[in-house]
């Protein structure tokens, strides 16, 4: 439920603490990181390196290709192709299936085993595998993307539809509903909020989980443009990396919010 | 009120337990087509559970229910239940909301829209077609069901007390609405109240049960013309009837 934002006055305020407070973290980043060669009380620049640096690199790095072989630009669209596709198909994937699981006994009987096992290994753990599977590009981090957002998606599902109100269900059955007809327009559309309720949460576990198999194994991407820092002891490019990763995952977290707003506006009543 | 025609619904020895708990005990009665029976009873007495039964959401432990003549079952018959909650759908409007179960009887298209611009002119809800049921009060919810109801031309129309949350003056509105559907559709209700008063105003017959193990205790015919008036001396008289006919339990 959206609460009502609350009058002009405070709004502004509560805006100009949360750009204050960015700010005022931004200054301290800067002031605590000592400058070349000097070595006194602050962080010396091989461990962090300071805010002047990093956004100076960032517009550096947007056209630049050097030291990591590619633009920023090129690793964020590698990493968002990945993300997407293996997000998608676990949405493709993981939905109907908790759906059906939720609903139907001998789909939960056969699967559910099965899923609860898989469940608890770490996405990364399939690495090995992948690259044995698939090599490092793009099919074997798909892969693993979608290993890690199919479980949320299933899981989600499948509450959504164990938790569908009964009377709707029994109401339904008086006007001698088959079991597909109960699942289909009773089940499902019960199980709507928390279907979506998935898309962000599979969102966040696959973007996470692309920057950690990037960093194990990759040749593009965020994850590989921090390794590749790393490598070169350039704490600066490291750090490049990872605001990109944030402000990425923000933006995509940002556009779905907006997605969901629109559809579920009939929904959320 | 019976009906030359021998068709309607038979229930022959109606039982219902659950383990050691007998709820229904050998209940026996029998609608003919198109008539409006009422069932009175305490809370408690298992209307709900018999109710069940008649709807197929239940089988019962032994006893036999057929509609015409043959044993009820919600996927062979038409028959709808009006449950005590509102149950309107709340990801499908108004409109959609009512033509719920006339889809899942998958009737055409043309006849569904036929009947939904009739039943929703009787019960005042045209102009509000294209509202959500969380616009919407929880009486006009209710309103919405029994529409929805009423909508399928069921065989066996089953209601559970739906009118129990409401004022008098809307219940007033509300009876007369469902005579009005009942009288222009020519349906078969069985309607499930404790309100004594409602019972006389709507019912073509009384039936009345006793608390568990639920049986039939008493019978009457109400052969008052409708609209009925609540203080005429017959109505009121066979009010008393049937009041005297529950206290002394």
């Amino acid at each position: 439920m959206r609460t009502a934002p609350p009058p002009g006055r405070n709004r502004m305020r509560l805006r100009l603490l949360s750009v204050g407070s960015l700010l005022a973290f931004v200054l301290l980043w800067q002031l605590c990181v000592a400058p070349e060669g000097v070595s006194d009380w602050r962080i010396p620049r091989i461990m962090l390196s300071p805010p002047s640096e990093v956004a100076a690199l960032f517009v550096d790095k947007l056209t630049n290709p050097k030291p990591d072989g590619e633009t920023l630009v090129v690793h964020a669209w590698v990493s968002m192709q990945e993300a997407f596709l293996g997000y998608l198909l676990a949405l493709l994937v993981g939905i109907p299936l908790g759906l059906a699981m939720g609903w139907f006994r001998t789909v939960r009987g056969l699967l559910r085993p099965i899923f609860e096992m898989i469940r608890p290994i770490p996405p990364v753990a399939w690495i090995p595998l992948t690259v044995f599977w698939f090599g490092i590009g793009l099919g074997g981090k798909v892969f693993i993307i979608w290993m890690s957002g199919v479980v949320p998606c299933v899981i989600n599902a499948y509450i959504g539809v164990r938790m569908a109100n009964p009377t709707y269900i029994n109401m339904s059955r008086t006007y001698g509903a088959t079991d597909w007809q109960v699942f289909t327009r009773a089940c499902i559309p019960s199980a709507l909020p928390m279907v979506f309720g998935a898309l962000q949460i599979a969102l966040v576990y696959c973007w996470i989980t692309l920057v950690a198999a990037e960093l194990l194994a990759s040749d593009k991407g965020i994850g590989y443009l921090i390794t590749t820092g790393r490598f070169l002891g350039r704490t600066d490019l490291v750090l490049v990396g990872m605001v990109s990763v944030g402000l990425t995952g923000a933006l995509i977290s940002l556009i779905i919010d907006r997605i969901e707003a629109r559809l579920l506006a009939g929904l959320r009543r | 009120m019976s009906q030359q025609n021998p068709q309607g619904v038979a229930v022959a020895n109606l039982t219902k337990s659950f383990a050691e708990l007998t709820v229904l005990d050998n209940i026996s009665f029998s609608i003919a087509r198109g008539e409006l029976l009422a069932f009175v009873g305490p809370t408690g007495c298992g209307k709900t559970t018999f109710l069940n039964c008649l709807a197929g959401l239940t089988p019962p432990t032994s006893g036999s229910i057929l509609i015409d003549g043959v044993p009820a079952d919600p996927t062979r018959h038409n028959l709808a239940y009006v449950f005590q909650e509102p149950t309107a759908l709340p990801w499908l409007t108004v409109r959609e909301n009512i033509a719920y179960g006339m889809r899942i009887k998958r009737l055409g298209a043309r006849v569904i829209r036929e009947r939904l611009d009739t039943i929703m002119a009787l019960v005042g809800l045209a102009d509000m077609g294209d509202l959500y049921p969380n616009q919407i009060s929880a009486s006009m919810m209710q309103r919405v069901a029994v529409a929805r109801a009423f909508a399928v031309e069921p065989d066996l129309l089953l209601m559970d007390e739906p009118y129990g949350q409401m004022d008098i003056k809307l219940r007033f509105y509300l009876e007369d609405e469902l005579v009005r559907l009942w009288d222009t559709l020519k349906s078969t209700v069985l309607f499930v109240t404790h309100n004594i008063e409602e019972a006389v105003y709507i019912a073509d017959r009384i039936i009345i049960l006793t608390p568990k193990p639920t049986t039939v205790r008493s019978e009457i015919v109400v052969d008052l013309p409708r609209p009925r008036d609540v203080m005429a001396p017959e109505f009121l008289a066979i009010r008393r009837e049937v009041t005297e006919l529950i206290r002394w339990w």
